[in-house]
């Protein structure tokens, strides 16, 4: 059965700060020189909470497809930080307040199962992605599942980590039966938990960033029965150009291979890098029917992820 | 000629190092040895005390070695072999550093051997990797090449042979280039833990991404016990003045890819609880790639990941240049003196185990204590 990506929205931080604006305000860790070196130039930064950034997005996707949202049969909400998953008041049982269902409501999903995806970093709408296949692969009737991805760093939350910049963001992704676009050839994710303390083993998750994920590229495009070779374009998670040079050495795909147009503009926007890519990737033109495409992104956790799809 | 018939009177530098600590109870055995003047900087050195003279010196502090003059002076008159083991062995020393040792040690050494009027051998210990950045197949009597180095320490004892091979002239002397030399090839254990130890530590935490090379280039590796059987030979019965030999694994030679499959396996058997951190092999990686990688750890890594870097990238290159090393004439002549080359596939194993059991030899007692 064919289940593939029919629609792409995403909103942004409504404020674009370069990287010397980020480093005046001291939020930066590295030099904003080095992090011009490693390919970003700026960041988006959201006065508005994720879960107003996640509504707009979800609310684009439904008023540009025409989609009837009584037609959606599952929804997806990924969020990598806790503060994502919360709609909080001052009472402390607010934490049972979960965004997912206030924008089932409020989008008038009526029909649609909530699910929040977490716990996974920037893993997770990659991760609702294949849950969503999976859903819709084992239900006879169900047809479509939105997926959603919102994050927002906290005000004055440094904008660095490892060596990459972070920007707010919010994307949504429909997921559908018998879709000729972006059919989704494999899937495959990896969960180190060795790697659970992001902080105190952040020099071994750099360390087993590289192998691991040409691990986990290989396996991927052995399951899709395709070689690197097959693959026309990567759309990455925005991590720094430096990284990514390095990991095209390691999986043996040339830079031409690489959609990396969004790096320096948007750095890296939490989980919705891959599907901000794919979106426009296509509609700069740079995709065409039939094209084997290869999504890899990384969440502390530690989580690596890839996808390979049939534009 | 081989100084086989007389009694004889070692003077052995490096006394310390890994060759060195081997060696020393492996001559202080023989019958035909009288004497060991085991020259050290290192202070409080003991060592096994029959027969052994320790002696504070320096092959850097000029032609006396830094050796007090009473005691030159008896050396000078009694030493019939010197065995020259010092060396700064450091693969990341800047350039000037590692031909202080080097080739300014040799060339002392050289000039104190000339005083002395019993010598009959001078056995210089050097390495197979004075081929640098040559590829292919490298034979004993090759030298001079302009391939380039991948560090210092190569550098530096190649222009250290070059010295060596114009003062064959002169003396009786024979050059013995070794491999890697890993550890006993019965306990595994590591008398000196050096680059290479350290890189398999890195890979047990976690610390080693990558390393440059192809699944097929070769890691020739040798046996401590066996490195100073062969030294000891060559020194002795074996000396065949103006001659070069490698005492390498030759043809029994590990290859990148199997090599790393077998740590694993030992880090697996010999630490069943390292299976859960679930940690990758390091991807071996094109040259270039390796480079990247080690340039943006020095550029903004911190200090954690910078050391573990630094560690590696000065010899791990290396295996971009795979080359094997022809041993013909060290194998033709250990195995007729009855010493048989430990198979590496054999004692890499104990030395992994080793290397886990106590901890990178942090722990040594408890290996030992396990041993018995």
């Amino acid at each position: 059965m064919n289940i593939g990506i029919s629609a792409i929205e995403y909103v942004l931080g409504a404020d674009t700060l370069s990287v010397e604006e980020l480093e005046a305000r001291g939020l930066l860790d590295s030099p904003a020189v080095r992090l011009r070196e490693f390919g970003f130039c700026c960041a988006r930064l959201s006065r508005d909470s994720s879960y107003a950034l996640a509504t707009a997005a979800a609310k684009k996707l439904l008023e540009t497809t025409g989609v009837d949202p009584a037609g959606v049969e599952a929804i997806f909400y990924a969020g990598a930080t806790p503060g994502s998953h919360a709609v909080e008041t001052s009472n402390p049982l607010s934490t049972f307040n979960y965004p997912v269902a206030r924008l089932q409501y409020e989008l008038e999903l009526t029909r649609a199962a909530a699910f929040g995806v977490s716990q996974v970093g920037c893993l997770g709408m990659m991760a609702s992605v294949a849950l969503a296949r999976d859903f819709l692969l084992s239900s006879k009737s169900a047809r479509r599942a939105l997926c959603v991805s919102a994050d927002v760093l906290p005000a004055g939350c440094k904008r660095e980590m490892i060596y990459n910049v972070i920007s707010d963001g919010a994307c949504a992704v429909l997921v559908e039966k018998e879709c000729g676009q972006n059919r989704i050839l494999a899937y495959r994710q990896i969960t180190k938990g060795y790697y659970w303390d992001s902080i105190a083993l952040k020099n071994e998750i750099t360390v087993a960033y590289f192998p691991t994920a040409r691990n986990i590229v290989r396996d991927t495009l052995a399951e899709a029965q395709l070689d690197a070779a097959n693959i026309s374009c990567i759309l990455p998670h925005n991590v720094s150009w430096r990284s990514w040079e390095i990991l095209l050495g390691l999986i043996q795909m040339g830079r031409d291979q690489l959609f990396a147009e969004n790096i320096g503009k948007m750095a890296h926007v939490i989980a919705a890098d891959n599907w901000i890519n794919l979106r426009d990737a296509a509609d700069a033109g740079r995709l065409h029917p039939g094209d084997k495409l290869l999504l890899f992104t990384f969440g502390f956790g530690a989580n690596w992820a890839c996808m390979v799809l049939e534009h | 000629m081989s100084p086989t018939t007389m009694s004889h009177t070692i003077l052995l530098t490096g006394a310390t190092g890994m060759v060195g600590q081997a060696l020393v109870p492996l001559l202080a055995r023989r019958n035909d040895v009288s004497g060991i003047f085991a020259l050290t900087h290192e202070t409080g050195y003991q060592g096994p005390p029959e027969k052994i003279i320790p002696v504070r010196g320096d092959v850097t502090a000029g032609p006396e070695l830094g050796i007090l003059q009473a005691a030159s002076r008896e050396m000078l008159d009694r030493v019939t072999i010197i065995v020259h083991a010092a060396a700064d062995t450091r693969f990341s020393a800047p350039l000037d550093a590692a031909r202080a040792v080097n080739l300014e040690g040799t060339k002392n050494v050289l000039e104190f051997a000339s005083h002395c009027p019993r010598l009959k051998a001078i056995v210089a210990l050097s390495t197979v990797h004075v081929a640098g950045k040559r590829t292919g197949p490298i034979r004993e009597g090759d030298l001079q090449h302009d391939a380039g180095f991948v560090n210092s320490y190569e550098q530096s004892k190649y222009e250290a042979e070059l010295l060596l091979r114009e003062g064959m002239s002169e003396l009786p002397i024979s050059v013995l280039r070794l491999s890697t030399v890993l550890g006993d090839s019965t306990t595994g254990e590591v008398a000196r833990i050096v680059a290479i130890h350290h890189a398999l530590r890195l890979y047990y935490n976690s610390l080693a991404p990558m390393i440059p090379g192809t699944p097929d280039s070769p890691v020739d590796l040798i046996a401590a016990d066996y490195a100073a059987a062969a030294v000891g030979h060559f020194a002795t019965d074996g000396f065949q003045a103006g001659q070069t030999f490698h005492i390498c694994g030759g043809e029994d030679v590990l290859t990148l890819g199997p090599l790393l499959a077998l740590t694993r396996e030992g880090f697996l058997r010999y630490r069943p609880s390292w299976r859960k951190r679930a940690i990758e092999m390091p991807a071996i990686v094109d040259l270039p790639t390796f480079e990247l990688f080690a340039r943006s750890v020095e550029e903004v890594g911190d200090n954690i990941l910078r050391s573990s870097v630094a560690i590696i990238k000065h010899f791990v290159p290396q295996l971009a240049y795979p080359k094997t090393f022809d041993d013909a004439a060290c194998a033709g002549s250990l195995p007729a003196a009855g010493f048989l080359k430990p198979e590496a596939l054999d004692f890499y194993p104990s030395v992994v185990r080793w290397l886990v059991e106590t901890g990178w030899g942090e722990h040594r007692s408890r290996a030992e204590g396990a041993a018995t």
